[in-house]
């Protein structure tokens, strides 16, 4: 391999005046392989240029979850990220983690993001529903949840918190759901009528970028959506979004296709579909609002044919831990 | 001031395990730790942890493969307990939520390790630490225990009748600095492996408690002990756990021998650390290397093995080496992993300054000897953990606070400030470090000689005026890591010291203490424990020994030890 300049611009934090961040960029010249992990580039940084630049790092082998930063636009393990991988013609940006609020430099303070998590209860409890033995094949649900290190990669990228700060967010769900797969677990229904509570796990826009970035295969997202399954299958339908799950459910099993004349009414109730009153006319006045007369697809009776045997049979949407693939 | 029974610091397994002792028995804990509690370094532990579980294993035979491991310098006392204990905690984490791996029948799977006479590594996957710890945090969380997070301690404070009173904090968010009052002290600080360069630890190993131990004169004990793992990887020395050994990985050199049958004959890959880590450095230095490393091969263990029982080894090959283990062998060498050496205690983790505490690496019970048996530590963490929290709790009971000299406050601000301070001439404490921990990988390593060491002792004082001079780029108050650097360096010298010194004294080869100049075991005179004091006159190391703790079994008698 062949060692080459990188230029590193990360950006300076600096704490000001009551929680305000005096921010710059700064350019840092360094020589390296490009399999050299961005941690180590960093070390190098701070040790021969510049001793006041500031980020967290530990174990340097993706296990203890503290060095995760915003690495050309997205929110990686400085330890695990090559610099020949992110780097566009010798150039790499440097910032903290998003979504939350920043100390110095690429140091963020960490207590909002686990305060989310300790709100889930994040601990086994005893109850009603504990299993006794556990099988071979217990965790293979639990395993691809416990491989979460809390670095908050898909935390600093979700979307919905972005909006809804008090969103759960995909670390704490997947938590949560560890638990709620774990034969251990002695209130199951109690975690899954809670987090189907508002800013709980309907709140998810199943955007996947937490699945794309969380450098230890977790794949939050699909923690979230077996959440969902469960809680409406414990009856826990009552709210916005598992009304809004089952009108598409009926929909599409009804014509073939979203009726979204009635969707909104269907998954806020009238009440709420009122206060949305304003947003409508909008919509109207853009001639967008859909026809309220439900349209029957080419196919529908086979759509059906689909759904009844799905119902019978229903398709294991469990899944492991995916294979880990080289950056 | 913040006053309470018990402070532990650290919020690794040790110091966990101990806070939930705390909360058991009522009293008033609290949690001090320099990162938070999921970033301690017990997450990277990777391979297992050892207990006879299975109804055809006995404590006592777990008792006597630990004894031979540690070259028979271990205390008896202290490995007897550990041992019995062992099964009681693997169920107690298995109810508190840890997702051991389990057999075809749902029992705890158990894995074979270096040293052992029997398959008695629980495990999870190729994450126990990492598990085991987010078990206990779950715990910690639930106990409503109170955690002064990102708080590094700058100074264990004694009172006038030599009495702990408590610790100056240094609260790394905020820059403040203050006291906290305390009936005990629990130090279960961890490892000290940045002493090294090259090491399998994380940079936030630097050893504090030891050193603030060290400084309050309780005397370290066997720090000439130093594990070196056989397989860190070549470029990082990260680490690569001795599972992928028990899962049937082989050792091979450059010239694609499977070489140990030549050191161990018996054992082969699953020989004792110091002797597969010596076997690998003959290797090397013998020339049947490549780029200073010999090769773990997993090939012929196949895809489906690799995937599923050491997914993280892969992907950290993958990530690190760029080596794919199912197609390629991965470039290992022997690299420092495990100090044995630590804060002398008795087998309840009491030191003799009262009101003191330690457990985990940072203690020296001493379970582990010359030679920490793979699977020993994470137990030992537990374990002691435990039973230190325990009888700490119970001590803490019949005891009132101190008066805390408060000048020891305005002393640490004042270094703080001096240090920040200080012209822009001398190195940065990067450098420094460099320097020292360069040295010791040379002069204090898998085999040592007596010019080298020489050399290396001398260069302390040298280096001790070097760090009066370093400077800071960092002059701010919020998470200044530069200025913490410069404090943790000062405690890897003072350890450095005292691994360079016990090494020299130490005149035998003994476990992973290997003198070229004496390379028997020499019972007679060095079947003992060495303790370093800290000399406040002199401000440097000075030396002792200590007879090790018998239990009278015939058994653990020493013998010649092969593998």
């Amino acid at each position: 391999m062949t060692v080459q300049t990188y230029t590193f611009r990360i950006q300076r934090n600096m704490p000001g005046q009551v929680g305000a961040v005096q921010s710059h960029w700064q350019d840092y010249q360094v020589e390296a392989e490009p399999n050299t992990t961005i941690l180590t580039l960093l070390e190098t940084i701070k040790g021969g240029q510049d001793g006041s630049l500031t980020f967290r790092q530990s174990c340097r082998s993706a296990i203890c979850g503290s060095c995760a930063i915003t690495i050309s636009g997205r929110t990686r393990l400085a330890c695990k990220t090559h610099v020949g991988a992110v780097a566009k013609d010798g150039l790499v940006e440097i910032a903290p983690q998003k979504n939350q609020p920043i100390l110095k430099d690429l140091a963020i303070d960490i207590r909002p993001f686990f305060a989310k998590v300790h709100a889930i209860k994040p601990y086994l409890q005893d109850g009603p529903e504990s299993a006794g033995k556990v099988t071979s094949t217990a965790y293979d649900q639990v395993n691809h949840v416990t491989q979460c290190i809390m670095c908050a990669c898909c935390y600093s990228e979700c979307t919905m918190t972005e909006v809804n700060p008090r969103y759960t967010g995909p670390a704490a769900l997947a938590k949560a759901f560890r638990f709620v797969s774990d034969p251990r677990e002695g209130r199951k229904t109690e975690r899954l009528q809670e987090l189907s509570k508002q800013d709980g796990m309907w709140s998810c826009a199943r955007c996947t970028l937490c699945v794309d970035v969380c450098p230890k295969e977790v794949a939050p997202m699909e923690a979230i959506i077996k959440l969902r399954t469960r809680g409406m299958g414990k009856g826990f339908t009552d709210a916005a979004g598992p009304r809004h799950a089952l009108a598409f459910h009926e929909d599409i099993n009804q014509t073939g296709q979203l009726n979204e004349f009635t969707l909104m009414m269907r998954t806020l109730g009238i009440f709420g579909a009122l206060k949305e009153t304003g947003m409508a006319l909008h919509l109207a006045k853009k001639g967008k609002i859909p026809s309220p007369f439900p349209h029957y697809v080419d196919g529908v009776e086979e759509l059906r044919r689909i759904y009844q045997s799905l119902e019978r049979t229903p398709v294991d949407v469990e899944t492991k831990a995916k294979e880990a693939v080289p950056e | 001031m913040k006053s309470h029974d018990l402070i532990i610091v650290g919020a690794g397994l040790s110091g966990m395990r101990a806070a939930l002792e705390g909360a058991k028995a009522g009293i008033n804990v609290a949690v001090v730790t320099k990162v938070h509690p999921l970033r301690s370094h017990s997450c990277a532990a990777q391979g297992g942890i050892n207990a006879a579980i299975n109804p055809n294993d006995k404590w006592e035979v777990h008792a006597y493969d630990t004894v031979k491991g540690s070259d028979y310098i271990g205390d008896e006392d202290a490995i007897d307990l550990m041992c019995r204990e062992a099964p009681i905690i693997i169920h107690e984490m298995d109810r508190m939520g840890t997702p051991f791996s389990r057999n075809d029948d749902g029992d705890i799977a158990q894995r074979p390790f270096g040293g052992a006479s029997f398959d008695r590594t629980c495990y999870a996957a190729d994450r126990t630490g990492q598990v085991l710890l987010h078990t206990l945090w779950e715990r910690l969380v639930h106990s409503g225990i109170h955690v002064y997070e990102e708080c590094h301690v700058f100074r264990l404070v004694l009172a006038s009748d030599g009495h702990v009173a408590g610790l100056v904090v240094y609260d790394i968010k905020t820059g403040e600095i203050f006291g906290i009052r305390g009936k005990g002290i629990l130090l279960a600080t961890g490892g000290y492996g940045r002493v090294y360069l090259s090491s399998t630890n994380a940079t936030t190993n630097t050893g504090d408690g030891m050193a603030y131990a060290l400084r309050a004169g309780s005397p370290l004990g066997d720090m000439e002990f130093v594990q070196f793992h056989p397989t860190g990887l070549r470029t990082s020395g990260i680490l690569v756990t001795e599972g992928a050994r028990g899962e049937g990985g082989y050792l091979i050199n450059a010239e694609g021998e499977r070489f140990m049958g030549r050191y161990a004959p018996k054992k082969w890959e699953l020989a004792s650390r110091d002797v597969v880590s010596r076997a690998e450095q003959t290797e090397i230095l013998e020339g049947r290397g490549t780029n200073g490393a010999i090769f773990l091969d997993l090939r012929h263990l196949g895809r489906e093995k690799i995937l599923d029982r050491l997914p993280q080894i892969r992907t950290l090959a993958l990530d690190l080496e760029g080596v794919d283990p199912i197609d390629a062998p991965i470039p290992v060498r022997p690299t420092v992993h495990y100090s044995m050496g630590g804060i002398r205690t008795n087998k309840y983790g009491a030191c003799p300054v009262p009101g003191l505490f330690a457990a985990g690496e940072a203690a020296c019970v001493s379970v582990h000897g010359a030679n920490r048996l793979g699977g020993n530590s994470l137990l030992d963490t537990i374990v002691f953990g435990k039973i230190t929290g325990a009888h700490a709790c119970e001590y803490v009971h019949g005891q009132k606070l101190r008066d805390f000299p408060e000048n020891t406050i305005s002393e640490e601000k004042e270094r703080v400030r001096e240090l920040k301070n200080r012209p822009n001439r001398g190195m940065r404490p990067a450098m420094l470090h460099h320097q020292m921990a360069e040295a010791m990988n040379t002069y204090c390593g898998v085999y040592r000689e007596p010019k080298g060491m020489a050399t290396l002792a001398g260069k302390f004082p040298e280096w001790r005026q070097e760090y009066e001079r370093i400077h800071l780029d960092d002059k701010s108050d919020i998470f200044n890591v530069d200025l913490l650097r410069a404090v943790e360096l000062r405690n890897l010298l003072d350890l450095g010291e005292c691994i360079i010194k016990g090494a020299l004294a130490r005149e035998e080869s003994r476990g992973a203490h290997y003198r070229i100049d004496f390379p028997n075991r020499d019972d007679a005179n060095w079947r003992k424990h060495t303790l370093a004091f800290w000399d406040e006159t002199s401000q440097t190391v000075r030396l002792e020994k200590e007879e090790i703790r018998t239990v009278g079994n015939p058994e653990y008698a020493p013998k010649e030890r092969t593998y």
